[in-house]
């Protein structure tokens, strides 16, 4: 069994990687997806749903 | 020079495993007849030619595209697809919702990225919760999918791997749910599905959790699937049956009438101690040339329908209401599809696919 600290230690890094995905995820698939897009879209008609 | 001293070593290399033979074949004697057994086991097995018989999660695919259940809503709800490319395919959806008497209005944005090895999804709304998708498709028998869930407010997270091996004629799947590296927690499921003949699947699923201190449970649950014989685009049917020794069976029915007509049924009883329920629904569902129409029954007084009328490939309607008889309520939805593509099917030199109208 860990210790305290490193259990703390894992809690921090879980946090810090659930709060990194929660504002990552997004982003980065419409980054993967805007840079993979064959043709390439324009930034304006990927996020406006009225564009 | 090192080369030409390395070679004539090399061949008394060989030569040792060529005099090793005899002994591998003696030790291939000694388990001569489990090895026998096994490639005869084997062969007899491949002989039976017996089908995948899918995966478990998979189980009431049929009965649930056919039914409505999973289809209602009610309120006002308008869908904005932009296909923003094909290969790969990147599409990005406005999902607006209003007025419906369960959830409040509701904004949702969803971006999906799919190749044929891989996809990623990820869905965010106007409360900020997210949640993603990550399947692979390491090859034709192995596929992997990462799932999770994050709400804002450090409410409830969920986080679940899984993996699914399909064999010739049996499918294995093992998932693991909020995995915590601190106590080793975790919510396991594992599943065995296996073909018994060309036609009947018999599965077995177990869950084992250990996610409060002390207390470590294992819930068991069987499948059961059969498919009729003849199963092609025109006719065929399936029935499956879930039984959870708790008290709880589920079993549906399901069958394609035509190509276009297919009909389900579905019954659900719930026998815990302190709880005596069973609830039947039947539902067809008809896909006509610009419109899927679906209608459902069900033993709570429920009788609903939804209607998904295209009138060109982009823009579709949906109209779905549902009337309680026992409870004196309705429910009525309108919906709008709007899809757009900022390139013109030419542009992209693809075929347009046979049936498409035009």
């Amino acid at each position: 069994m860990p210790s305290e600290e490193t259990k703390e230690r894992i809690i921090k890094a879980v946090d810090l990687a659930r709060t990194v995905v929660h504002y990552g995820w997004i982003p980065f698939i419409i980054y993967i997806g805007y840079t993979r897009s064959n043709p390439q879209p324009s930034l304006i008609k990927l996020i406006s749903p009225l564009a | 020079m090192a080369s030409s001293a390395a070679l004539p070593g090399a061949v008394p290399v060989v030569s040792k495993e060529v005099s090793a033979g005899p002994s591998t074949s003696s030790a291939s004697g000694l388990f001569a007849p489990v090895t026998s057994l096994y490639n005869r086991l084997q062969s007899w097995r491949q002989g039976l030619d017996m089908p995948n018989p899918g995966t478990v999660e998979n189980l009431q695919k049929e009965p649930k595209m056919t039914l409505l259940t999973n289809f209602m809503f009610d309120g006002a709800r308008a869908d904005l697809t932009k296909t923003m490319s094909m290969n790969p395919q990147f599409q990005v959806t406005h999902s607006f919702q209003l007025g419906g008497q369960m959830i409040p209005p509701s904004y949702n944005f969803a971006a999906v990225l799919a190749t044929e090895k891989l996809l990623l999804q990820g869905s965010v709304d106007n409360d900020g919760s997210l949640s993603g998708r990550i399947h692979s498709n390491w090859n034709a028998s192995n596929l992997s999918k990462i799932q999770l869930q994050l709400s804002s407010a450090g409410g409830h997270n969920v986080l679940a791997a899984e993996h699914d091996y399909l064999g010739r004629d049996y499918s294995v799947n093992v998932r693991v749910m909020n995995p915590s590296p601190v106590d080793l927690s975790a919510m396991w499921t594992g599943s065995v599905f296996q073909s018994v003949t060309k036609s009947l699947a018999l599965g077995v699923e177990a869950m084992y959790q250990n996610q409060q201190p002390g207390m470590a449970d294992l819930n068991l649950q069987y499948h059961a699937k059969y498919t009729s014989p003849i199963f092609n685009k025109d006719q065929g049917w399936i029935a499956t049956a879930t039984l959870q020794p708790q008290g709880m069976i589920q079993s549906t029915y399901w069958q394609r009438l035509s190509e276009k007509l297919e009909f389900a049924a579905d019954l659900m009883v719930v026998n815990v101690p302190n709880k005596r329920d069973a609830v039947a629904t039947l539902g067809a569902k008809w896909d006509l040339r610009m419109a899927t129409f679906r209608a459902q029954l069900d033993s709570t007084g429920k009788v609903s329908a939804l209607l998904e009328q295209r009138f060109a490939p982009s823009f579709g309607f949906l109209f779905s209401g549902e009337i309680d008889h026992f409870k004196n309520s309705a429910k009525v939805g309108v919906g709008v599809m709007i899809e757009s593509a900022s390139f013109t099917p030419e542009e992209m030199g693809m075929v347009p696919p046979p049936g498409y109208p035009q």
